[in-house]
């Protein structure tokens, strides 16, 4: 976490200091306070919310949107923002599953390998117009959400994919020590993820080019090459959750992923990454990603209707942005 | 040039008697004589006359309406070039198919077969069609007006919520505590279904519906929905009765993962997509077919009867499917309703083939 303890310690007055502190104590973890909350809640009103049968569950319903949190961590620390990951999401599925179903798959590791090449690439053709071209990235991959959909398209002549080989199906219900597959992979993926942007010299860099760009240059950092790599690495983790998703449906979809952006954005910015870039981080993007999957298991549980639901994800964007801005003009 | 497909188009064609045509002529005369004509392109290599017909459909990522696409181009006419459509992604978005029925109006098309993507915002665009002279054939999906369409061919939405209903009911003996996938919420499919399934609830006493919520149409929706309610209700789960196919698939895979036998646990569908028709052959569930090919097939002919008068025969073998239920009747009727197809065992492999050789 980026914060800015030395102006914050300049403050006068012991009473609005305890105060202030107070703020910046829930300002930075309010978030990790309402995911608690929720828990306690939901602990309280329904007994089948605390089993380790419901928990598995809601780690393997939000796997793919926590892979692509991730990933949309980095891109937003850049200061960016990724709109074509839905339909990355469904082109990389469907290349995938075209390599294994049918009476004659080829491997499952082929498969997955061709899918996150595809990603890749679908991501670095973002990078190239974003860091090079230096067109606005909301533009770039608005374009691509759309090239990419129809691409999907064209490639399954608007068809699902299905009988998929049991390897294959493996990554979507397997499981890996008694835990489900994906939720290995949305687990591994978060804490490399977590090692990389906290401690290595690549994390510092994408945190230095999010919140300045210009000094970042002038410290000789190599802006447009970090500004690439999140894009293709958004890619490759699109093509990831691609994979796992039509592995879990059991069939490749070509309407699959449409506005998964918005809930991967969504879940970086209740974790408190900053949208114009340099703030934020990898463990709270997962907090983000657990409220917004524990919000739709529980009212599931409860029987509430889908459209509360959507109403208070929606208060809970606006009021994660709120705390946002409060921490900046405390800083200030 | 012009002058000469002038001539050509003024000659007389026996088979061309409706009025409706010989309005089309005088106002393509016209149109050449001024210089702003495009005739050309309106006319196959024998020389006749080709009749451009628009297809403002809901949306190309549906697979029922990939199979309607592939329905039109089997058709026999279209295949001998009497006549051409043109396909309209409306993208699931009525101001995309509003916008495209501008285009299909100033590119003066000979017909529109219609599939709207709303019932009521279908009116405004059907209206402005109708008043510039085209006729609207409706396909699959009503329209709130139904004097708009000429004619009108589909299946009814609120059979199919019955038989959904019936199966698992059924299948139940009557009793038990079903859950509901419902589609995406103020759809007429989803309204529809709706209404056919609680009409079969309502006479049900012994049918206690645990839980309704809306799975958008969505598989991977579903699933985790489903999941959801295997957690919060167990084992008192006895059936799933779903508003489509795709939704019921993804029940499917979470009953699959709690080891829940289908065979006691019966989950219905609506539509007949390939990937359900393979369940139903698995034992896993049960659907009811609509007729893609029958809705497409049919629209055509009802067009080009529009189109080239009571002297038109219908060229598509769709009116001889369904023996007692769907007749032709000199394409003379307002409405025509092609029947649901229920899935069964027993029919599950000669449907299955009928697709795969499509």
């Amino acid at each position: 976490m980026m914060s800015t303890p030395t102006k914050q310690m300049g403050r006068a007055g012991a009473r609005s200091r305890t105060l202030g502190s107070l703020g910046q104590l829930f300002a930075r973890y309010g978030i990790v306070i309402a995911l608690g909350l929720i828990v306690l809640a939901l602990s309280v009103l329904s007994d089948n919310f605390l089993t380790s049968g419901n928990l598995t569950n809601v780690l393997r319903q939000v796997s793919i949107n926590g892979i692509l949190a991730v990933g949309m961590t980095f891109v937003i620390l850049t200061g960016g923002i990724d709109l074509s990951i839905g339909s990355v999401l469904a082109l990389t599925g469907m290349v995938g599953a075209s390599l294994v179903a049918g009476s004659k798959p080829h491997s499952p590791i082929l498969a997955i390998l061709a899918a996150l090449a595809v990603g890749v690439v679908a991501g670095a053709c973002s990078g190239i117009f974003i860091a090079w071209v230096r067109l606005p990235a909301f533009v770039v991959t608005l374009g691509m959400l759309s090239a990419v959909r129809g691409l999907t398209l064209i490639y399954s002549q608007g068809m699902p994919i299905s009988n998929l080989s049991s390897g294959f199906k493996f990554l979507g219900q397997g499981t890996f020590l008694g835990i489900p597959v994906s939720v290995v992979l949305f687990g591994a993926t978060a804490l490399a993820a977590w090692v990389v942007l906290a401690y290595t010299v690549y994390g510092r860099r994408v945190y230095a080019v999010g919140g300045n760009m210009r000094s970042a240059h002038t410290c000789g950092i190599n802006v447009r090459g970090i500004i690439f790599s999140v894009y293709a690495l958004m890619g490759l983790l699109s093509a990831l959750a691609g994979v796992t998703l039509t592995a879990r449906t059991t069939a490749a979809l070509p309407q699959a992923g449409v506005a998964y952006e918005l809930d991967a954005i969504a879940a970086v910015v209740i974790g408190g990454t900053s949208l114009t870039g340099g703030i934020g981080g990898i463990p709270l993007t997962v907090v983000g990603v657990l409220i917004i999957g524990l919000l739709n298991n529980g009212l599931d549980l409860l029987g509430i209707s889908s459209y509360y639901q959507q109403v208070i994800k929606g208060l809970m964007i606006v009021a994660a942005v709120l705390i946002d801005k409060a921490r900046h003009a405390d800083a200030a | 040039m012009r002058l000469e497909e002038l001539a050509t188009t003024r000659s007389p064609k026996p088979a061309v008697t409706s009025s409706l045509l010989t309005r089309r002529q005088i106002l393509k005369a016209g149109l050449a004589v001024t210089g702003l004509g495009f005739v050309s392109g309106c006319r196959n290599q024998s020389g006749k006359s080709v009749h451009r017909i628009a297809v403002p459909l809901q949306g190309m990522t549906a697979e029922f309406m990939q199979l309607w696409v592939r329905g039109a181009q089997a058709h026999p006419a279209i295949k001998n070039g009497l006549a051409t459509f043109t396909v309209f992604d409306g993208r699931m978005d009525a101001l995309t198919q509003a916008n495209q029925f501008d285009t299909i109006i100033t590119r003066r098309y000979d017909a529109i077969i219609f599939i709207p993507v709303d019932v009521q915002a279908g009116v405004g665009p059907a209206t402005q069609a109708k008043a510039a002279g085209i006729p609207v054939i409706g396909s699959n999906t009503l329209l709130a007006d139904r004097s708009l369409y000429v004619s009108y061919i589909g299946s009814e939405s609120v059979i199919s919520g019955e038989y959904v209903a019936h199966g698992v009911i059924d299948r139940l003996g009557g009793k038990g505590n079903v859950v509901v996938l419902e589609g995406l919420i103020g759809q007429s499919a989803q309204v529809e279904r709706r209404q056919g399934i609680n009409k079969v609830l309502a006479r049900s006493p012994n049918i206690k519906v645990l839980e309704t919520k809306s799975a958008n149409w969505s598989r991977a929706e579903a699933q985790s929905l489903m999941e959801n309610w295997l957690t919060s209700h167990g084992n008192t789960i006895n059936g799933v009765i779903s508003h489509n196919d795709e939704m019921a698939l993804g029940a499917i895979e979470a009953m699959k993962a709690r080891g829940i036998d289908f065979a006691t646990h019966p989950v219905g569908g609506i539509d007949g997509l390939t990937d359900a028709l393979e369940a139903v052959k698995r034992g896993e569930m049960s659907t009811t077919l609509q007729d893609a090919n029958a809705q497409a097939q049919g629209s055509i002919d009802l067009a080009l009867k529009v189109l080239i008068g009571p002297s038109y025969k219908p060229m598509s073998d769709i009116w001889n499917q369904y023996p007692g239920q769907l007749s032709w009747d000199d394409g003379k009727k307002t409405e025509y309703l092609v029947p649901w197809t229920p899935v069964t065992g027993e029919n599950v492999d000669r449907l299955l083939a009928i697709r795969r050789a499509g």
